[in-house]
């Protein structure tokens, strides 16, 4: 009977340990999780959404939309800094401008499922320009395929390149986007001459520009991996911001608008 | 010769056979449409809160929801622990009411903020700069651990869930209160 009452207690011991423990866990968890989304700058801030018609407690927002037309984001302006670019620059009235890792997962997700219908709506028909810019903030290596994507636009490859590394992307700082395999990655592009990609990558040529566009994004406020900017082309003027990996439909809203506005005053 | 009207049909006996299936705790529970209607806002609820953080419900520019191929596992599994969200809440709210006993706080709340939590994480640590900034390269670590264990951890906060529901469900059922009448004893 004692024995019995003993392991009794001793089981009734160890749940309530168990319990205690998980309580303190779960305190924590919940606790960093209220911490993350009351910060205003968070990417799911409760302070940060935007409806319709209006804004609620969006004036990060807002801040991120004079940014940008402070920092002239005229397709002009754009293509003289090098950035690499997809479409008509010399027709298209609307340019998207893309924030992206090539480690980041909801950027695979964006250029597989959302991109190619960008592209086959807007970009073959000459209504939109796509220009790419480097932020490279999910992991320690993130920096690299970055250097190494804009040195393959030295030689017109940078899309084959980009599609090739979300194609084959991997979890983040897995290796996957060392320097040798970047090198093997650039090698499967046929039109690549390896002698000069090497030299490129190697001597680090476009670290200082892919700083320059993370720079650019800061100053915009952008945190999150997709996020773009859609602006006029002619001038950079009436941005709008989309935070995240949205789907076709969020894009069509925006660019349908905006080519309206445009035709609207071109009357 | 029985009319068609008096004799089961196969539906209703396929019903009763899964009724007679459901563990006698959720029998109890819900027997009544508050509960159900408590669970389906609470599943409701999380649900939204979930795709939201794994970022396939958008309502800016437009109200959209899109399931992409790479996002079908977690999707599933998000669902599995909103209904199960939604149950346990519901049947944590019953034993409240009902037996004024202590419910296993800590049952609830870990199954709540693992399924929180990994779903915040699930969104390519799109948090990862913020705890960057915050905590420096310990934080790119910590969000890159979390965005690629996001099943295990789903499967983790799934596993918990049903564990708290277990422990739910023995209360309801095994458990008593004996209230003494202190009067009447007296007397």
């Amino acid at each position: 009977m004692l024995k019995q009452q003993r392991k009794l207690l001793q089981r009734k011991k160890l749940n309530e340990t168990i319990f205690n423990v998980a309580k303190t866990a779960s305190f924590v968890m919940v606790l960093s999780y209220m911490i993350v989304i009351s910060f205003p700058s968070a990417p799911f801030s409760i302070l940060n959404m935007k409806t319709n018609n209006y804004y609620v407690f969006a004036s990060i927002l807002e801040k991120q939309e004079e940014q940008a037309v402070k920092n002239n984001l005229s397709l002009s302006n754009l293509l003289q800094q090098g950035s690499p670019y997809l479409g008509n620059p010399s027709s298209a009235p609307i340019t998207i401008i893309d924030f992206s890792d090539f480690q980041c997962y909801l950027c695979a997700r964006y250029v597989k499922a959302t991109e190619p219908l960008i592209n086959q709506t807007y970009i073959q028909t000459d209504k939109v320009v796509l220009v790419f810019k480097h932020l490279p903030n999910r992991g320690f290596d993130s920096m690299n395929p970055a250097i190494a994507a804009q040195c393959t636009n030295d030689q017109g490859s940078f899309w084959d390149f980009h599609q090739l590394l979300y194609k084959n992307q991997k979890p983040i700082d897995s290796g996957w986007v060392s320097k040798e395999n970047l090198k093997k990655f650039a090698a499967k592009i046929p039109e690549l001459d390896m002698d000069k990609f090497n030299s490129c990558f190697d001597n680090q040529k476009y670290k200082s520009f892919v700083e320059k566009d993370v720079a650019l994004a800061s100053s915009l406020g952008f945190q999150e991996t997709p996020s773009f900017v859609i602006v006029n082309s002619k001038d950079g003027s009436n941005p709008e911001i989309l935070n995240g990996a949205h789907p076709f439909a969020s894009f069509k809203a925006i660019i349908d608008k905006k080519l309206t506005e445009v035709e609207n005053s071109s009357k | 010769m029985k009319s068609s009207s008096s004799s089961p049909t196969i539906k209703s006996k396929l019903l009763s056979l899964f009724i007679h299936l459901l563990p006698s705790s959720i029998r109890i529970v819900f027997s009544s449409i508050l509960y159900i209607s408590l669970a389906a806002a609470i599943t409701a609820g999380f649900w939204i809160i979930f795709n939201v953080f794994e970022q396939l419900l958008f309502f800016w520019p437009v109200w959209v929801f899109y399931l992409p191929e790479d996002a079908i596992i977690s999707f599933i599994l998000t669902n599995i622990s909103a209904v199960l969200m939604g149950i346990l809440v519901s049947m944590n709210v019953y034993v409240i009411k009902h037996f004024k006993l202590q419910i296993s706080k800590s049952s609830l709340f870990s199954g709540t903020g693992l399924s929180i939590l990994s779903s915040t994480c699930v969104s390519c640590s799109s948090i990862g700069f913020l705890l960057i900034s915050t905590f420096g390269g310990l934080g790119i670590v910590v969000s890159n651990f979390l965005s690629i264990y996001q099943i295990p951890l789903r499967l983790l906060s799934i596993a918990i869930l049903l564990f708290a529901l277990y422990s739910v469900h023995t209360r309801i059922t095994k458990d008593c209160m004996v209230e003494y009448n202190n009067k009447s004893m007296s007397t």
